[in-house]
């Protein structure tokens, strides 16, 4: 469960101040799958890279499963970041010398998991994706739509409480992002995989058990689409 | 302790695919680079050991032996050589005495004439303890018993139409040959080459010798030598045998062949040393820009990359342990193909030597010699590595996602 409170973050450029978010709170629920729309500029990157750990907001505050995450070092966070959020980047992020099993083992690695558990876990996650036959495929070798679900893999392999997404289907065409969407929401339903997504298309609010819409860096409205 | 192993597993991992599957000209050519650092590294010095190495195997083998005995403070010559020369070799571990008479001569030649150091020897004595008989390009070295007959080195003999170029030279004496030899006291005796030897120390081929009897019957002295040089079983034990030689009652001035070179040789070791820091500061810098260049553009160019190796949850320290790890590797395989160059390159010049003018210099590679280089070359490459890595490694997550 993530708890956000008045969250607050202006980027300053030379002397001009940007205001990305001006006091956003929101709760997420476990097994809530979350969209996260406005328009361009609105605060939705910045609002989810708080979430993920990965920015700090300028106030407020963020607990996740009862932890003070802005209270943590940066060593802590990366270690939360690991073992407790999945994070897929709108334009797949994955490590180009690696091939698509590797990419996705990787962390298991660092979480010092045994040989058999990670690459038993790491096949499983992609063949769920759809790429049982691709996992030793490099980055180069793979479509766009492929590489997102290895990053999507990558994000889920550990089990993560959270799983943040960030347009994981901005580059992907309509037959590829219904794909994807599909999974998240059989994700969200099967295994009650608790999502945060970011999105501007319309129609993926289909998907979302709730919609929170940003404008200007505020919370302009939330809508409940679909029953958890 | 098993997260800091798993983290050692993980950068090992990143380092190893990337060194896999990275571009393996930039590889091949950074290995390359460092191997020839290496090379150069040990090049120098080695040479610097082999000519100490060559000056001292020529010192002794055909200058000075390993100990010199010389007359004490005031006389030219030391006395009751017979004696002195018996009680000598009663000390363990001393193989052969040869007592020699050192007069500076003029020699004649047909129509050229100059100016030498010429030695009287026992030739038997003087077999036991030097090598110069064993250096005999033409005719034979002498015998007991020899009055008229004369060994010269190359140098000294010269060649026909060829002028010595400041050294001394008969300008193309042969075996069978007549020379005059003018004495420092007027005598003057004329000597047929009996052979010709070639040492290739300038010092040594720049001399001649007649036996000891002649020397002494010209210069009128008896059992008398300007020096005698000693020869010990092992070499490099010289200090001990002088100090054997001092407890045995020996009254003459003792020295080690090194106390009588030391001083030219120290300072030409001084100023090799000097080029020596240069050329290895100058190569160390070398490796130190290059590892610092390939690594520093290795990280740029993946600054999105280690973002996000960083914002899926992968310590900053395990990023930067891969890219040392990588230069650990390049430095490793570097250095090994260093040896191999220089190993090549040892035998070449083992079978072609560098000739200088105390004798061909062989090189020699000190194991502490590759050892410091190896050293030196790892810590400077370590170094350069870890600073660009740790640079971009420690940048803010989404500023180097952004690129
Ligand atoms: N690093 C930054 N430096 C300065 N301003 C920034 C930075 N990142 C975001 N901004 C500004 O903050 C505001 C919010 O940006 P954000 O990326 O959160 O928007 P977004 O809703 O994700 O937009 P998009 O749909 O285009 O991705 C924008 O006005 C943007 O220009
Ligand atoms: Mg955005």
């Amino acid at each position: 469960m993530i708890v956000a409170e008045d969250l607050t973050r202006v980027y300053t450029m030379g002397r001009v101040k940007v205001r990305a978010l001006g006091g956003v709170s929101l709760t997420v629920a476990r097994g809530e799958f979350v969209g996260i729309m406005g328009a361009s500029g609105s605060g939705k990157s910045t609002l989810l890279h708080i979430l993920g750990l990965l920015d700090r907001p300028d106030s407020g505050s963020v607990t996740i499963d009862g932890t003070d995450v802005l209270a943590l070092s940066d060593h802590r966070r990366t270690l939360f970041r690991l073992n407790r959020l999945g994070y897929v980047f709108q334009d797949y992020a994955l490590i180009g010398e690696l091939t698509a099993l590797e990419n996705v083992y990787l962390t298991s690695l660092v979480r010092g998991d045994q040989k058999e558990e990670y690459l038993g876990k790491s096949t499983e996650i992609l063949r769920r994706v759809g790429l049982g036959d691709r996992i030793n495929h490099r980055q180069s070798e793979l479509s766009g739509g492929e590489q997102q679900r290895v990053a999507i893999a990558r994000a889920l392999v550990n089990n993560p409480s959270i799983l943040l997404a960030d347009e994981p289907c901005a580059n992907l065409d309509s037959q590829t992002s219904k794909s994807i969407l599909d999974l998240f929401a059989r994700l969200n339903e099967e295994l009650d995989q608790t999502i945060v997504m970011v999105s501007h298309e319309d129609w993926h609010k289909e998907y979302f058990c709730r919609v929170v819409t940003l404008r200007d860096g505020l919370i302009e409205e939330v809508t409940e689409c679909r029953r958890a | 302790m098993t997260a800091v192993f798993a983290g050692l597993k993980v950068s090992a991992f990143l380092a190893w695919k990337t060194i896999e599957r990275g571009n393996t000209g930039t590889l091949a050519l950074t290995i390359m680079i460092i191997a020839l650092i290496f090379v150069n590294l040990i090049f120098l010095p080695s040479i610097i050991s082999g000519v100490v190495e060559t000056f001292n195997t020529q010192s002794i083998d055909f200058d000075l032996g390993n100990i010199v005995v010389e007359p004490r403070e005031g006389s030219q010559y030391i006395g009751g050589v017979t004696g002195l020369q018996k009680k000598i070799e009663r000390v363990p571990g001393i193989i052969g005495t040869s007592p020699r008479i050192a007069v500076g001569v003029t020699l004649f030649y047909r129509g050229s004439n100059t100016a030498s150091t010429l030695y009287g020897i026992t030739p038997e004595d003087e077999r036991s303890t030097t090598r110069i008989a064993d250096f005999m390009t033409e005719g034979e070295f002498l015998a007991n018993g020899d009055t008229d007959a004369i060994v010269m080195g190359a140098i000294l003999a010269g060649r026909e139409g060829e002028e010595g170029g400041g050294l001394p030279s008969l300008e193309g004496v042969m075996v069978g040959d007549s020379v005059e030899v003018a004495y420092p006291n007027d005598e003057t005796r004329t000597y047929r080459v009996k052979g010709i030897f070639e040492t290739q120390s300038f010092g040594v081929d720049t001399a001649a010798f007649v036996t000891g009897d002649e020397a002494s019957e010209v210069l009128g002295l008896h059992d008398q030598a300007s020096v005698i040089l000693v020869k010990t079983e092992v070499d490099g034990r010289e200090e001990g045998y002088k100090r054997e030689l001092l407890s045995y009652g020996i009254q003459e001035e003792v020295w080690t062949f090194r106390e009588k070179t030391g001083g030219v040789l120290d300072q030409a070791i001084q100023s090799f040393n000097i080029i020596n820091t240069i050329s290895t500061l100058v190569s160390l810098i070398i490796a130190v820009v290059v590892v610092f260049i390939v690594i520093f553009i290795n990280t740029v160019n993946r600054r999105r990359q280690i973002g996000i190796l960083k914002a899926i949850g992968i310590d900053q320290q395990i990023i930067i342990n891969s890219y040392v790890l990588q230069v650990l590797f390049i430095t490793a395989v570097g250095a090994l193909a260093g040896i191999v160059l220089a190993a090549g390159m040892t035998a070449y010049l083992t079978a072609y030597p560098l000739v200088f003018p105390g004798g061909p210099v062989y090189p020699v590679v000190e194991t502490s010699a590759v050892l410091r280089s190896i050293a030196s070359l790892f810590a400077v490459s370590v170094l350069a590595g870890y600073i660009p890595a740790w640079q971009v490694a420690r940048e803010d997550i989404l500023s180097a996602i952004r690129g």
